[in-house]
């Protein structure tokens, strides 16, 4: 076996290779790998393959940019030189997506008047509409967004503490206590379930309708998912649902907003909300995402596909979720009526509906979620 | 244990076992029980992860030591518990007769109290077992940290009897449904493998391994079937212990052939959600290959 130190400099390639695609590869995967491939046969390119995929990736979304990055190094003179023995398992077919750089140059906001042009105050500014504020505004309503804080109602959980008001026997306790009196058992301890928060899962509509609102929304997802102890989980969709919950856990925000926005291929597209919400359901929602959460939708409702068929979605997801809050930035105008086939067809199964133009509306949204009980 | 000197080996002795790996899953064994990390498989339900472990225990004839998560689950379901209501009979017993004695209070935690977990049962049976923690997704994040360290250097310590460490760590099989991420802490520690669906010509052989006395016929047809089945869209895809049921199914009603009504009376063993039901139903023919 040829000794996996020589081929160290060429492994140790492969793991800047896969950070270049997003992957976070960590020294001790690297040392897993090397010595991975010290077990096999460094000049089989299945076993290398296989070595590298066990070692250096750790969960299903990042199999992609592992097979990309993988044969960007193997085809290079600087990886090992390999015999290809059988065929590589077939790369997943893809999307084309759009240059990133694109993508965050819109989502940027030109602060080019500096922060002393603008001259709305802070509360004239709270009830303006997200779609009519200049870059400045926005970036002045983003730091009153960051101090808001998301609660949610609490749901009794399996786990118990110690509790002298709770209902089951603490028998450890109660053991330990009746040492001291040589085995008489004088008072009984006794353990209670805790209470957590319940998860909050934001669906975030990007699609061309919603241009104006989607940079405030995901502002307000990301103060939302970075802050308190509410466990959020966060995706957009347009024409196709993606999660963006990791992309946004950056500290910074306009970094977070960008990682996001470049995972979202369909930026500023169509509206498929029936094909989303089933997307959701069947890939997350069924498993436990959104078992006794609380789903907030924001989107205007204009559904491009089948009302029905987003009624027949909506009603799965009703059965799973603890409760169903709709976010629509088109119900900040008063004489808004929600007819349109897609709106109307969800609104049975939303237990609330609330407008979402304007920084007040969103900070009424984070002061009624506590009361969803 | 006998560790395999190479992953063609170990699939071989897996495949004793009724249990066919492919090359990815051999190798991702193979590595883990030659690296002694865990192993983390994820995959759809029924592709077999909870299979792996129980065809790595047999193959190497040790046993498998099973903990199940739940939500809730402590370290004293997992990991150790004190008998606490013979340790109360004990001291109303010690207590007559001469409760000062301080050996005799020690005695309270010992061995004989001392209720073994999977966790702990694990870690002396080192590398006489594998350990199989099952659905690690249900646990909460408490949970995971606690398991975190445990799998990080396969010891324990007890306050009142001392430190229990694993000379040669157990053979560790983790599996997950991704109902929620995972932290990345526990899963640098371990290897990953993502157990996909067979390609059809292994399930038929897994087919006609699992269900020796299914005709063979059928069972390609069975498992041909399932892949049309699996390109339907639907809510809930059958996996191959689905496959394996249909085959049975099929054969306990005593049928030769796939056809639409033979499939129509066995449907349940394959499809499990009541949209699924109507959707199948539609494209009953195709599926069954007949159209």
């Amino acid at each position: 076996m040829p000794a996996a130190a020589d081929l160290l400099p060429a492994l140790v390639g492969l793991g800047h290779e896969l950070r270049v695609d997003g992957l976070a590869v960590g020294t001790g995967q690297l040392i897993a790998f090397s010595r991975a491939v010290g077990l096999l046969d460094p000049s089989d390119s299945d076993d290398v393959y296989w070595a590298a995929r066990a070692s250096l990736v750790s969960r299903h979304e990042d199999l992609d940019a592992f097979e990309r990055a993988f044969r960007r190094w193997a085809g290079r003179a600087g990886g090992i030189a390999m015999k290809v023995t059988g065929e590589l398992p077939r790369l997943p077919m893809t999307a084309p997506r759009e240059p990133a750089g694109a993508v965050r140059r819109r989502l940027e906001p030109a602060v080019d008047a500096d922060r002393g042009q603008v001259a709305s105050s802070a509360d004239v500014l709270r009830h303006k509409r997200f779609v009519d504020c200049t870059p400045g505004e926005l970036a002045a309503l983003a730091e009153l967004m960051a101090r808001l804080r998301l609660r949610v109602p609490d749901r009794r959980v399996r786990r118990t503490a110690p509790s002298s008001k709770g209902r089951y026997p603490d028998l450890r306790r109660t053991v330990r206590r009746a040492m001291r009196s040589q085995g008489e058992v004088l008072d009984q301890s006794w353990r209670a379930r805790l209470r957590r928060p319940r998860r909050v899962v934001l669906l975030l509509d990007v699609s061309g309708s919603m241009a104006g609102y989607s940079r405030a929304l995901l502002q307000f997802a990301h103060t939302a998912a970075r802050h308190g102890r509410v466990p959020t989980e966060v995706f957009c969709f347009g024409t196709r649902l993606t999660r963006v919950t990791v992309a946004l856990r950056h500290r910074r925000p306009d970094e977070a907003l960008a990682r996001a926005a470049e995972t979202v291929v369909d930026w500023e597209g169509g509206t498929r909300i029936g094909d989303s919400i089933r997307t959701f359901v069947r890939e997350w929602g069924r498993r436990g995402m959104a078992r006794g959460a609380v789903v907030v939708v924001c989107s205007d409702g204009l559904e491009r596909g089948e009302p029905a068929a987003l009624a027949a979605e909506m009603a799965k997801l009703a059965r799973l979720a603890h409760r169903i809050v709709w976010v629509n930035p088109l119900k900040g105008d008063p004489r808004y009526l929600p007819l349109a086939g897609g709106m109307s067809a969800a609104l049975p199964f939303v237990d609330i509906f609330l407008a979402g133009h304007d920084l007040a509306s969103l900070e009424a949204l984070a002061a009624l979620l506590p009361e969803l009980i | 244990m006998s560790r395999p000197s190479s992953p063609v080996e170990l699939a071989a002795a897996l495949s004793g076992q009724a249990y066919l790996a492919d090359r990815g899953l051999s190798t991702a064994m193979f590595l883990a029980l030659s690296l002694q990390r865990p192993l983390l498989l994820e995959g759809e339900a029924g592709v077999g992860k909870t299979e792996a472990a129980k065809a790595l225990a047999a193959a190497f004839g040790v046993d498998l030591i099973r903990l199940q998560c739940y939500e809730g689950i402590d370290a004293g379901q997992a990991l150790y518990e004190w008998d606490y209501a013979r340790q109360l009979l004990h001291i109303r017993a010690l207590s007559e007769r001469a409760a000062a004695d301080d050996r005799a209070v020690e005695e309270l935690f010992g061995p004989q109290f001392l209720v073994e977990r999977p966790l702990l049962k694990a870690l002396r049976a080192g590398d006489h077992a594998v350990l199989l923690i099952d659905e690690i997704d249900r646990a909460d994040d408490e949970f995971e940290a606690f398991l975190l360290e445990v799998l990080s250097d396969f010891q324990v310590t007890v306050p009142e009897i001392g430190t229990i460490k694993a000379d040669v760590p157990p053979a560790v099989v983790v599996t997950s449904n991704r109902t929620r991420e995972l932290h990345d802490a526990l899963k640098r520690r371990c290897l990953y493998h993502w157990i996909d669906y067979p390609t059809p010509e292994r399930e038929i052989e897994i087919v006609r391994l699992r269900a020796p006395e299914v005709d063979g016929q059928l069972a390609a047809k069975v498992a041909a079937a399932v892949g049309r089945l699996r390109g339907l869209d639907m809510a809930k895809p059958p996996g191959v212990a689905e496959t394996i049921d249909w085959a049975h199914a099929l054969n306990a009603l005593g049928a030769t052939a796939l056809d639409e009504t033979t499939a129509t009376d066995t449907l349940g063993a394959v499809v499990k959600d009541h949209d699924d039901m109507a959707l199948v139903m539609e494209h009953l023919a195709e599926v069954v290959g007949n159209a």
